[in-house]
């Protein structure tokens, strides 16, 4: 078959279907995934030993158990318990485990560089602690913590393509079932790989920025 | 940085893939067969197969592989003259590792398709069978569903009972795309229909019957697809086609056929 006539009419119609089903996987875990990382992370630095202690477990679990094995587990698993995931459920979940267990090490990191004298200050003008957390160090932690999640947003992208393992036909899946069929894996992959790059710098742009944006004026 | 070197950066690098597209390795390289013939003079084949695929291949749990397939190959390259290493591997990805000297051969119950055709060769072809569909005990699915496409399908992926749904339900607007679900292997499918996600499964007959063995569900019926199955061997591999050619036709002349097909209850 001509390689023009397969890539317009077989191989693009295919994987943008494949690649909607990517965006909305990325654009449902991302929002929970970010959320959950800042709950964790303010959780384990500023909780108590009984909110610490279970979220460090939690942390320690997700980044200790392969992404593929914890999509297994929601998919295959769960059901053996009468819970029955969609695939993209499943995948979506699996995420947002991952996601917020990552982000929120890049935003402790973040929320630990700032100044201890700043929450003493913040108490000395009255606020509570959970307000000189809102309002003092969080908005600066989030600002430090841009380009660690810039980083676990990218990786997020990536690990999209495992949704496929568990039926999920994304991007990825889309490119294989076709290339499967037609024998044409290079061309297939090529496509998908620069698909995959023009994603992963609309974020690096889009990151920067957001970076700039936010900057601290000196 | 800013947005200018990486409009920059992207042009190249994207340059630079479709350099690659050009060159999809034709090169050639030394197979398994030809080279690596040690201190006996007999020359080794990699034989692919899919691992999860009884009867015609899988895995125990010493970690031996055997089936029907194995041990036919294994029976002809011992008269043949020649020594044989079982590779398991993923299905779907099968004929391209043939055709990048990965393997030698695909000795794996596979269906001789014309478009499989067209990027390997295959041998005579040993058996002919069906496609079968399977649904859970509890369930009250019928041919007739499936054929009118309101049920939701499981197939493994580079099947032939995936493309027989995709052409016959998927193809002629009988079936919603999403009804079929396609897995990189069956005891998967077989897993989701034992888990009621899937109301049915498509597969070859005789693996599938091995498939659902042990599992609360059953064979509800066919579909005449009368399919052969030949071993997938390179297009320039002419004098292995010849070798495996003669000897299937001496396996299936000899007793060790009918032994080999009540063993594996093929009958």
């Amino acid at each position: 078959m001509d390689t023009f006539v397969f890539l317009t009419t077989i191989l693009l119609p295919a994987l943008f279907d494949g690649l909607i089903v990517t965006l909305e996987l990325i654009a449902t875990a991302a929002p929970f995934g970010l959320l959950a990382g800042i709950g964790v992370a303010v959780g384990r630095t500023y909780g108590s030993r009984w909110i610490s202690l279970p979220l460090r477990g939690y942390v320690a679990f997700i980044k200790g158990c392969p992404l593929l094995l914890l999509l297994f587990i929601l998919y295959f698993g769960l059901p053996s318990i009468g819970i029955r995931l969609s695939p993209f459920l499943a995948s979506v979940i699996g995420f947002i485990f991952c996601n917020s267990a990552y982000n929120s090490e890049y935003i402790r990191g973040a929320l630990l560089s700032v100044k201890e004298g700043q929450m003493i200050a913040a108490q000395a003008l009255g606020m509570s602690r959970w307000q000189s957390i809102r309002y003092i160090i969080l908005p600066q932690a989030l600002r430090r913590a841009i380009p660690g999640m810039t980083n676990e947003f990218i990786y997020l992208i990536k690990y999209s393509s495992l949704a496929f393992m568990i039926t999920a036909v994304e991007l990825t899946g889309a490119g294989k079932l076709v290339a499967t069929k037609y024998f044409l894996f290079n061309e297939t992959f090529v496509v998908i790989a620069i698909v995959y790059l023009f994603l992963v710098t609309v974020t690096t742009v889009a990151a920067n920025m957001l970076e700039k944006k936010f900057a601290v004026p000196t | 940085m800013n947005v200018k070197i990486y409009g920059v950066l992207l042009v190249l690098v994207l340059a630079f893939a479709v350099c690659f597209t050009g060159c999809t390795g034709n090169q050639t390289p030394a197979g398994p067969g030809s080279e690596d013939s040690g201190a006996n003079e007999t020359p080794l084949y990699v034989v692919g197969v899919d691992g999860a695929y009884p009867p015609y291949a899988s895995i125990l749990k010493d970690g031996t592989i055997t089936g029907l397939d194995v041990e036919s190959i294994q029976w002809i390259a011992e008269k043949k003259g020649f020594r044989v290493k079982i590779q398991p591997m993923d299905w779907d990805g099968i004929i391209p590792a043939l055709n990048a000297h990965k393997i030698d051969m695909v000795y794996s119950g596979m269906t001789i398709t014309p478009e499989r055709l067209e990027a390997v060769n295959f041998s005579i072809p040993y058996l002919t069978i069906n496609q079968s569909f399977a649904i859970h005990n509890d369930s009250t699915i019928t041919m007739a569903d499936i054929e009118a496409g309101t049920a939701v399908i499981g197939a493994q992926s580079g099947t032939t009972g995936a493309y027989w749904v995709e052409k016959n339900l998927i193809e002629t607007g009988k079936m919603p795309k999403e009804n079929l679900k396609l897995y990189g292997n069956f005891p998967l499918a077989i897993t989701d229909l034992v888990n009621k996600r899937i109301d049915a499964t498509v597969y070859d007959r005789p693996p599938h019957l091995s498939a659902i063995e042990g599992k609360p569900a059953h064979i509800i019926g066919e579909i005449y697809t009368g399919e052969s199955y030949g071993v997938a061997i390179r297009k320039d591999d002419t004098e292995l086609l010849n070798t495996i050619n003669d000897g299937i036709t001496e396996l299936m002349a000899s007793p060790k056929w009918q032994e080999l097909l009540e063993k594996y209850e093929m009958n």
